[in-house]
């Protein structure tokens, strides 16, 4: 019988495991939409609804017949009961067995009630305790399996005790069957012995105990005590075999009302109490399922997103640098850029300053009277000396593109990047980006100098390095 | 509706724009590099909150010709009151004009209603150079704060601070790899107070971070806890056929489900590692995480990552007398109380004995040949019955997280991951260490962790966090 609550959790506990493959954020972002969207609609969200939304945005095929994680505790549930059927008929028919030679005792069916009683009783305990003694055997019968639901694994205790009761409850019932059809069809002679030392009278009183539940109903179903007294017999006692045999079978409205009371109606009370307390488990291990204290805190925490959705790794700069810097070369003019000062052994050329906090104006002014110097020169040459760890910008660019078109057509610029010590030699990453910006020039008398290595005196300016 | 506040972060190329954007928006895929030009286009990079925008950053490019730009503003206006509206006819005139193209793109979110972020270098020296763009910006009339950010390991920030105190209402030092996640709301939490509608909007946004941290630390403690339960509980089991009148074929077995044993364990942790990295943003570490297969002395199954991550005798002769002590509870609560406790005594005396004198070896699990039935074989090896195992896990794991969490999305070295070298699970409070020992014994007698247990190992490696926060930070 499909159970809507099993399968709920069942459904609920599967999503989850699927979901652990989803990054936290999406799943965040998918959580936090359905509750606002619950919240617009007035609808609880609940696992119900929440699985319900889920399974119309990506609906399943489907599933007819058997729900396949639960076809082993079906089969296991026909197998109790055909179980339970077959051996309450045989059971039964053992018990009143009758060929002649000996009465049916009473007693025997009566500690066999109790042990049925017993048994019911156990079976609620273990499932309520959550004990597994027969763990093992489950494990034999499912090493083939798949693994089942962790969720499905923690309820076994009740569904096994739904199972064992619907079992005895059948066993139970076909029993109770089979001794009506009995006390039909045959003539059972009822009887009690025992070899403890009890009198009628004594027994009688353990009877009426017994029969206390219906005596108000069916009286007749209500040994008195010449029944008692007339139906006892003893193993080897001779004539037992013929006093009172008129009254042999009036027992059967006992035997079947204590069949009824104790063996059938235990089973069936205690297989509602296992089917309630199933249910209350089920709740339980939905309302404690990790999976949804997750989602509810992500359908209850607004989704937060930082604006890292946007991905331009793939846009990183080319840094392959093919130039490499040379020696610095002989000039006839420094150029200090941004206010950067030449190296002391250049300190003795004359310079001019640009760029920086200089106006537009006063580099023209300088890329004039450079020109005039250049122009005198027999190899012109110009060194720019510059900040090196502040990176070349368009305004440089925009300064040599225009000294290039003022100065002679064979000056050499070289581009002199200082390090933030004097003296110290750039480094490798601050000296690269302004190789690169030599490259983009595409000028071949520009090129990139270091200092490194720079020797002489104020004489050697002009010149100083071949 | 007062719109959302619109940071734009500008300055001189290279200073760092781009990092302080990838760090506080928490994306690592934003391209940064110390080349000038790497930014051309600006990009918005909004916080949302269920699709409500709180605030937005917009990273933009670097200055390239704020003079000629300063030029062009001082020619066209006749005084203070219209600076503003200046700056907006630069914009439209030069829009398409190239060697302007990112000084339109920086200012036009300023022309928008953006407040500024300036960033500079304050590891090179101030620099007059910089005023130029400065006097623009003020140009724009707009609300501004200049970051002081550090790139290289010098330090002339008191030269930036004095210099940035005259054009910009509040200066900052923020550095944008380094700087903890506490300063991330500091800085916003500033923003906000450079216009009185944006205060609000700020606080929320800083709430709303504050909270997905603590929440994130959570899910940190529930992916270790999983990630433990399934690697202390795992078994290798395969079956063989067996070939008449072979004898190495249980030898050949048996290494074949060691390796996959370890292999699995392997990969387990490669799992969790990824899955914290998620859990806080880090989508492009595991690629540099690959680089470190170098690192062979610091695999899980080395003599040193036990060493260094293991746990002491001591350490595990408490933890394993809570353990044993409530096993032991179980005889005093079947006899009532009858035994007084007497129960728990030997429950724990026994677990801190087992503890003690097995703990300080690193078993691993054998390998367990089941019978030969019709020329099959059945073995299994595992779970480790070594409680150092989960330490050793457990030591990687908090380790990794803390790097993670307290990593910049601006950062981009390599995460290099390094044996701590001291037990710093000295410190954590005893009944959390029997809660972790506790479930270390389930899992090895392979019994199921229930919800509760679980819950129980959660909270611990919760205190496990904290408690490895606290260290590293008073160790640094």
């Amino acid at each position: 019988m499909p159970d809507p609550l099993l399968t709920l959790l069942l459904d609920f506990d599967d999503q989850v495991r699927r979901d652990q493959e989803q990054s936290p954020v999406f799943l965040h972002r998918r959580d936090r939409r359905f509750a606002l969207d619950c919240a617009q609609q007035g609808l609880a969200p609940d696992p119900q609804h929440w699985l319900a939304h889920l399974h119309r945005l990506n609906p399943r095929p489907a599933v007819t017949g058997t729900d396949p994680r639960l076809l082993r505790w079906q089969l296991l549930g026909r197998g109790f009961a055909l179980a339970g059927a077959v051996f309450g008929v045989l059971t039964m028919l053992g018990l009143l067995f009758y060929d002649g030679s000996q009465r049916i005792n009473l007693t025997v069916i009566l500690g066999f009630v109790a042990l049925q009683l017993l048994f019911a009783l156990a079976t609620t305990v273990q499932a309520v305790a959550g004990w597994q003694p027969w763990g093992w055997l489950m494990a034999q019968l499912g090493r083939h399996d798949a693994p089942s639901s962790p969720a499905l694994a923690r309820l076994r205790p009740q569904l096994m005790a739904r199972i064992a009761h619907t079992g005895g409850l059948l066993f139970g019932i076909a029993g109770l069957l089979t001794l009506l059809v009995l006390v039909v069809v045959q003539d059972l002679a009822f009887g009690w012995s025992t070899t403890l030392d009890t009198g009628a009278a004594g027994y009688h009183r353990l009877l009426g105990t017994i029969a206390t539940p219906w005596h108000w109903l069916w009286p007749a179903a209500v040994p008195d005590l010449a029944l008692v007294e007339a139906t006892r017999f003893f193993r080897l006692q001779a004539d037992s075999g013929t006093i009172g045999v008129s009254r042999w079978g009036d027992w059967w409205p006992f035997v079947t009302m204590t069949w009824l009371v104790y063996v059938i109606a235990p089973r069936l009370l205690l297989l509602l109490l296992a089917r309630a307390h199933l249910q209350r488990q089920i709740r339980r291990t939905l309302a404690h399922h990790p999976g949804l204290t997750a989602l509810q805190y992500r359908m209850e925490t607004p989704a937060l997103d930082t604006g890292n959705q946007r991905d331009d790794s793939h846009h990183q700069p080319d840094l392959t640098t093919a130039s490499r810097a040379t020696a610095v070369p002989a000039a006839s003019v420094i150029i200090r850029w941004a206010g950067a000062e030449p190296p002391p052994q250049l300190a003795s050329a004359p310079s001019l300053a640009a760029g920086g906090s200089a106006t537009l104006a006063q580099d023209r002014q300088t890329q004039l009277d450079a020109a005039a110097e250049l122009a005198a020169a027999d190899s012109p040459a110009v060194i720019l000396v510059t900040r090196g760890w502040e990176p070349p910008t368009g305004e440089l660019a925009d300064f040599l593109e225009t000294a290039r078109e003022l100065w002679p057509g064979a000056t050499r610029i070289a581009l002199l990047p200082l390090a933030v010590e004097p003296g110290a030699a750039l480094p490798d990453h601050q000296l690269s980006q302004w190789l690169r910006f030599s490259e983009r020039r595409q000028d071949p008398l520009l090129q990139v100098a270091t200092a490194t290595g720079l020797t002489g005196s104020g004489s050697k300016t002009r010149g100083a390095a071949s | 509706m007062t719109p959302a506040p619109v940071f734009a972060v500008v300055g001189h190329p290279n200073k760092g724009k781009s990092s302080v954007v990838a760090t506080l928006s928490q994306n690592d895929a934003i391209a940064i590099a110390l080349e000038p030009g790497t930014t051309r286009e600006r990009q918005a990079y909004p916080l949302t909150v269920d699709d409500r925008v709180l605030y937005t950053l917009v990273d933009t490019p670097g200055f390239q010709r704020p003079r000629r730009v300063l030029q062009w503003l001082e020619a066209h206006s006749l005084s203070a009151s219209d600076r503003a509206e200046t700056v907006a006819a630069f914009v439209t005139q030069h829009r398409d004009d190239p060697r302007f193209h990112d000084e339109c793109e920086l200012l036009a979110p300023l022309i928008d209603g953006a407040g500024i972020i300036y960033v500079v270098d304050g590891s090179v020296p101030y620099s007059s150079e910089h005023e130029a763009e400065m006097t623009v910006l003020r140009w724009t009339g707009r609300p501004s704060l200049a970051l002081i950010n550090s790139i290289g390991p010098d330090d002339h920030s008191d030269a930036w601070q004095a210099a940035l105190g005259q054009f910009f209402q509040v200066v900052r030092k923020f550095d944008a790899v380094r700087a903890p996640f506490d300063q991330h709301l500091s800085l916003l939490r500033a923003f906000g107070q450079l216009e009185p509608a944006w205060e609000q909007p700020l606080e929320q946004a800083v709430r709303f971070l504050a909270s997905q941290r603590e929440q994130r630390q959570a899910r940190s403690a529930e992916l270790i806890a999983d990630a433990l339960i399934a690697m202390m509980g795992w078994q290798e089991k395969n079956t063989l056929q067996i070939a008449a009148g072979g004898n190495d074929t249980g030898e050949s077995l048996s290494e074949t489900l060691r390796q996959r044993w370890y292999q699995h364990q392997r990969q387990r942790e490669q799992q969790l590692r990824t899955a914290i990295e998620q859990l806080y943003q880090h989508t492009r570490i595991r690629r540099q995480e690959a680089e470190l297969s170098w690192h062979s002395d610091h695999d899980l199954f080395s003599e040193d990552s036990r060493e260094a991550w293991g746990v002491s005798r001591g350490y595990l002769a408490t933890a394993g007398f809570g353990a044993g002590a409530l096993g032991g509870a179980g005889i005093d609560a079947v006899t009532f109380g009858a035994s007084l406790g007497t129960g728990a005594l030997i429950g724990g005396l026994i677990g801190a004995a087992g503890s003690y004198f097995y703990g300080d070896r690193l078993r691993f699990p054998a390998v367990k040949l089941g019978p030969i039935r019709a020329g099959l074989q059945t073995a299994t090896f595992g779970p480790v019955q070594d409680s150092q195992f989960g330490y050793v896990v457990l030591g990687r794991a908090v380790d990794h997280w803390w790097q993670i969490s307290h990593r910049n999305h601006a950062g981009r070295d390599l995460l290099d991951l390094q044996p701590a070298d001291s037990h710093w699970l000295e410190g954590l409070q005893r009944p959390y260490r029997q809660a972790i020992q506790k479930a270390f014994d389930r899992c090895r007698k392979r019994k199921e962790i229930d919800p509760a247990a679980r819950a129980d190992l959660v909270a611990a490696i919760g205190a496990v966090l904290t408690t490895y926060d606290d260290w590293r930070l008073n160790r640094t």
